[in-house]
């Protein structure tokens, strides 16, 4: 399967100026200008188990960590290379907003964002949440190929899931 | 304000024939922004704004996107209007219509599996990479890291517009003031123009929009809304994922 992502930014009503082109059949051979949105975190395996007394085998062994560490050329195949993406964070009236997601074999395994909890919209926010749960937590995946939403500015895009899931691919 | 258009293509096409559908897409996209906005002086758009040229002397796409304005002007009562903030401003049309036409050249070109996300706005064709559907998620209105639905769509355009990203920008044409009620609207349909100017109409009018989007499904525009104290609604045929 080939895919290929791009980003333009600007466009139809703005300055306009290309982000950078990723295909990811090639990395290597990418125009390197490709600002990247995200920046990829390792994971670190948790030390212990190693160091573990031999005594307690069952109870280390359900706390061990999975080694994900080696991305196997398979993974980019379906798309997604595994690591976390963090998007920038960035000031918004309602507070400081950055998303992060997980990918593992090639899908989103889990998506998060600090976002404000206090303040003005910490008032707002949990109330709208608590009414509009049950509809979220029949779709809670967050396995998509893309992410509609208000119109995000070329600055709020770099705090978006879809800046997220274009880092990944 | 400028935004972000993501491209995939999921053609199994050679790497350098990708690159070059890219790279055209990319050209496109630059060439309606030079055409077309309103934010550049020298643009055909800014000039008729200042009536240096006249509606009969615009290329045939400013006056095809003219009259799709005033086409969807009526269908949505007047809920969306290219004039809403005095000049003429088609750039709630232009986006949709330019990534429609984007997505037409595409598979002109060969490439019958892709996806382009302009902001938030998307049109898919054909299969996703894993063979299936695209999956759509459609973004929590309250929390960016969460998704409200997921859609599945093979051929066809998701628009969402919203309050949450860039505060009342959505004007009530009937009140004058900023559109209030409802906090997001996604509408789902064949034509990423009209889907988009369907969910910006909606939005401007309120809960009142709620039963002028069921009215849409006839069209074949399915929608799902979410209510400024957290309210959400669907229509019924609304392609959530299983």
């Amino acid at each position: 399967m080939r895919r290929s992502t791009a980003a333009a930014v600007g466009t139809l009503t703005g300055a306009a100026l290309i982000l950078g082109v990723r295909l990811s059949v090639q990395p290597a051979a990418l125009p390197t200008e490709a600002a990247p949105v995200a920046q990829q975190e390792t994971e670190e395996p948790a030390p212990e188990g190693t160091s573990a007394p031999a005594k307690k085998p069952a109870a280390n062994s359900s706390s061990a960590p999975k080694k994900k560490e080696t991305t196997k050329p398979a993974a980019e195949d379906k798309g997604l290379k595994s690591g976390t993406y963090k998007g920038k964070a960035v000031q918004n009236p309602y507070g400081t907003v950055q998303v992060t997601i997980k990918v593992s074999d090639g899908k989103i395994s889990s998506a998060n964002a600090t976002y404000p909890k206090t303040g003005f919209s910490g008032t707002i926010n949990p109330a709208a949440i608590s009414k509009l749960s049950q509809q979220t937590l029949k779709v809670q995946s967050a396995d998509v190929d893309t992410v509609s939403g208000a119109t995000f500015t070329s600055q709020s895009y770099k705090t978006s899931l879809q800046a997220a899931l274009d880092a990944a691919a | 304000m400028g935004t972000v258009v993501s491209i995939e293509l999921a053609d199994d096409l050679p790497e350098p024939r990708l690159r070059e559908l890219i790279e055209s897409t990319c050209a496109w996209l630059h060439e309606v922004d030079a055409r077309f906005s309103t934010y550049k002086e020298d643009s055909e758009v800014s000039r008729l704004q200042r009536r240096e040229i006249r509606p009969e002397e615009c290329s045939a796409d400013l006056r095809l996107v003219l009259d799709r304005c005033a086409d969807l002007w009526r269908e949505t009562d007047g809920y969306f209007d290219a004039y809403a903030k005095g000049p003429l401003d088609p750039s709630g049309y232009v986006k949709g219509w330019s990534v429609e036409v984007a997505s037409a050249r595409l598979a002109a070109a060969g490439s019958t599996r892709h996806h382009l996300n302009a902001g938030g706005d998307i049109r898919m064709r054909g299969a996703a990479p894993n063979g299936g559907p695209w999956r759509v998620g459609i973004r929590h209105p309250w929390e960016a890291d969460k998704l409200a639905w997921v859609l599945t769509v093979r051929d066809g355009a998701v628009a969402t517009s919203g309050t949450y990203e860039r505060g009342a920008h959505v004007w009530n044409p009937r009140t004058g003031g900023p559109a209030t009620g409802l906090r997001s609207v996604t509408v789902v349909g064949p034509d990423l123009a009209v889907a988009d100017a369907y969910a910006t109409a909606a939005l401007a009018m309120g809960e009142l929009g709620l039963t002028w989007l069921a009215k849409r499904v006839a069209d074949g525009y399915e929608s799902a809304a979410v209510t400024e104290d957290g309210r959400a609604f669907t229509s019924p045929g609304l392609p959530v994922a299983p």
